[in-house]
């Protein structure tokens, strides 16, 4: 009780009320322009925080999680664009709506839906995030090392790519953090001669350049792209009949929500899909879905949104990002030098419970920017490409530069770039070889204390129940959708995003 | 032609990596515990090279169409920006934002000078005032340090 209390006192510094004000503003922002996304907002702002204390620095990454990943309706409602791409399924009843003069009402059901999976999903993260640190407690290297290959082995379903190329490109992850000195017997591998590749190569310049630099190149391919958009009527919030109609979709999308962001490396977009498929199933009036149907928009919102606080659960748990905007701010964890775990929870409890309630507070501020500032927030997405991405490449190379204030990063963070912009043209997400980077220095270290504590006899670690539990997890992630899918007599292959 | 030439380059990288990877220093067995330190790295290259095969055979091919003209123009723009940035970081990115905004269609001059010349110089005030950032001397960093 007593940190959980203390966590809620170190918030409450006006100055960091105002920050996390700001950065809720910034999130709705970001999550507002098509293009930018949480993923990419948190990479850019993270060298922001570097100068900041822990508390501060972490809580405006999480406001900035949770603000962007409800924000990006407003766009998928106004103009049919999903700010981002787990507010995809919100275009398919949020732009019909809008069509007809109802966007107020859209509007208005996609933030009260996403406040309220987002207020359970906080909950959810307070319950749940101590009670599974304290049974990781007991865990030894083995089990940390099966643990961390298990968390790798769920990049197959995640981002864009086929599961084979997900794979790769987290292994290209990995074996760039092997990149510096090997921790346990402090030999330089691949360095070329730079010193300031021997401790390694950072998180922040490489995220920066996969996410934002990279996708300054996509915008440039779609620089004739148009978009529909339509006009910003007075608002017309939802009504009482409305929220009876939609309050157990709500529940329900919530505790989905929740539950898939706990999985290691899913996220909000997978939760949308099948919050907003289970809303469907369960409508009376599934005909409606895709036409306008508000039970749509309340099943997405609310299960997107419920995902970012199940996300933080492993990530700060078990140090295994929830998801790709987790795996940017366990990257920041990192950067200040707090490790997450279950000493996170008895060291730094304050520190935990401080992140816990500012996702609270931002979940229950956006509910008022939702409401009274969507249609003002709109307008950004009227900025032209042309003039809004030379300022965030701008910042992207300032940030890459200011952690160790090193050229070097700079040019990694645009080398970074090009490459993330040709491995997505060519099917290959950025997102597992920003997981695979985070994880690839742990998976090593861990490896390397098991073969230790085990004399080097690797396969005892099979003799041991967590450790072969979560190896037996791992088969069960890479090849349970192929069985799946040849029992359903479907290819695999095809069938990422399900 | 992308279903064999992105697996086969990447092939080709992992091979290179081994290559280099078997040029580490080795530690003398007597001082070992765990690893050596080409062993983790190996096994991850051996791992990608078996799973870029299972693509070749496996992947369907997607269509890609070919890379646009503004990307490659984008992508030139980034060249030029390294160049420049030798002779000031903050030129380099104000050379960089003004070009890209012209060859992205931008025509209207005030534009163009706000992302060419005022944001360069707003981010620079942050992170100089704010987060007491210390950029690399050069043409135009030098008229502030002095």
């Amino acid at each position: 009780m007593e940190p959980l209390i203390a966590g809620l006192l170190a918030l409450m510094d006006p100055q960091l009320l105002v920050l996390l004000f700001a950065a809720t503003l910034a999130g709705v922002i970001i999550g507002s322009l098509p293009g930018l996304n949480a993923t990419t907002g948190a990479a850019l702002l993270l060298p922001f925080t570097i100068t900041m204390e822990p508390i501060p620095a972490i809580a405006i990454l999480t406001t900035i999680y949770c603000a962007a990943t409800f924000a990006g309706a407003i766009t998928a409602i106004l103009i049919n664009t999903p700010g981002t791409s787990a507010s995809a399924t919100t275009c398919l009843d949020g732009f019909p709506m809008a069509q007809r003069g109802e966007a107020g009402r859209a509007l208005g059901m996609a933030t009260v839906s996403s406040t309220i999976g987002g207020i359970i999903s906080v909950f959810c993260l307070m319950l749940a995030a101590p009670l599974l640190a304290r049974m990781a407690y007991n865990f030894a290297p083995p089990e940390y090392f099966a643990l961390t290959v298990f968390g790798i082995s769920m990049l197959a379903t995640i981002g864009d790519g086929t599961p084979l190329k997900n794979i790769i490109a987290g292994c290209i992850g990995i074996l760039l953090a092997t990149v510096g000195k090997d921790l346990l017997t402090t030999v330089e591998r691949f360095t070329f001669g730079f010193n300031e590749l021997s401790e390694g190569i950072g998180f922040v310049p490489v995220m920066i350049g996969i996410f934002g630099i990279s996708e300054l190149l996509v915008q440039a391919e779609r620089l004739s792209v148009e978009r529909r958009q339509i006009l910003l009527k007075a608002i017309k919030l939802p009504s009482r009949a409305d929220y009876r109609k939609v309050w157990k979709t709500i529940l329900r999308s919530s505790g989905i929500g929740t539950f898939i962001g706990i999985l290691p490396a899913e996220g909000a977009t997978v939760a949308s899909m099948i919050g907003y498929n289970e809303a469907r199933r369960w409508s009376k009036t599934p005909e409606e879905f895709g036409k306008g149907a508000i039970e749509g928009i309340a099943g997405s919102e609310a299960a997107n949104n419920s995902a970012t606080g199940g996300a933080m659960v492993p990530t700060l748990a078990l140090g295994i990002p929830g998801s790709p905007t987790a795996a940017v701010i366990l990257a920041g964890l990192m950067v200040h030098g707090l490790q997450p775990g279950p000493t996170m929870f008895t060291e730094q409890a304050e520190f935990a419970y401080a992140i816990f309630w500012s996702m609270l507070l931002v979940n229950i501020t956006f509910i008022f920017v939702g409401l009274f500032g969507a249609k003002l927030f709109a307008r950004v997405t009227f900025v032209p490409v042309q003039i809004l991405w030379p300022i965030v490449f701008t910042f992207s190379i300032v940030g890459a530069y200011a952690l160790d204030q090193s050229m070097l990063d700079v040019y990694i963070a645009i080398g970074s770039g090009v490459i993330g912009y040709f491995m997505r043209r060519f099917g290959y997400s950025v997102v597992p070889l920003a997981i695979g980077l985070i994880l690839g220095g742990m998976l090593e270290k861990r490896l390397g204390q098991s073969l230790i504590m085990l004399d080097d006899q690797w396969w005892l670690m099979f003799t041991r129940p967590l450790t072969l539990l979560f190896f037996v997890l791992t088969v069960l992630a890479l090849f349970g959708p192929y069985c799946w899918c040849l029992f359903r007599q479907r290819d695999p292959l095809q069938s990422t995003g399900e | 032609m992308t279903r064999y030439a992105v697996p086969c380059g990447t092939i080709v990288f992992c091979l290179l990596a081994y290559w280099l990877s078997t040029q580490f220093d080795r530690v003398p067995p007597i001082l070992l515990r765990g690893m050596q330190p080409e062993d983790f790295p190996q096994m991850v290259l051996i791992l990608i090279i078996a799973l870029s095969v299972l693509v070749m055979i496996f992947d369907k091919p997607i269509e890609h169409g070919v890379v646009g003209a503004n990307v490659w123009r984008s992508i030139g723009m980034f060249v030029v920006f390294s160049l420049v940035a030798q002779i000031d970081l903050f030129l380099g990115l104000g050379v960089f934002a003004g070009g890209l905004a012209s060859l992205w269609g931008e025509r209207r001059l005030w534009s163009i000078g706000l992302v060419a010349f005022i944001s360069p110089a707003l981010v620079f005030l942050l992170f100089d005032l704010v987060f007491r950032i210390r950029f690399p001397r050069g043409f135009l960093t030098n008229l502030w340090y002095g």
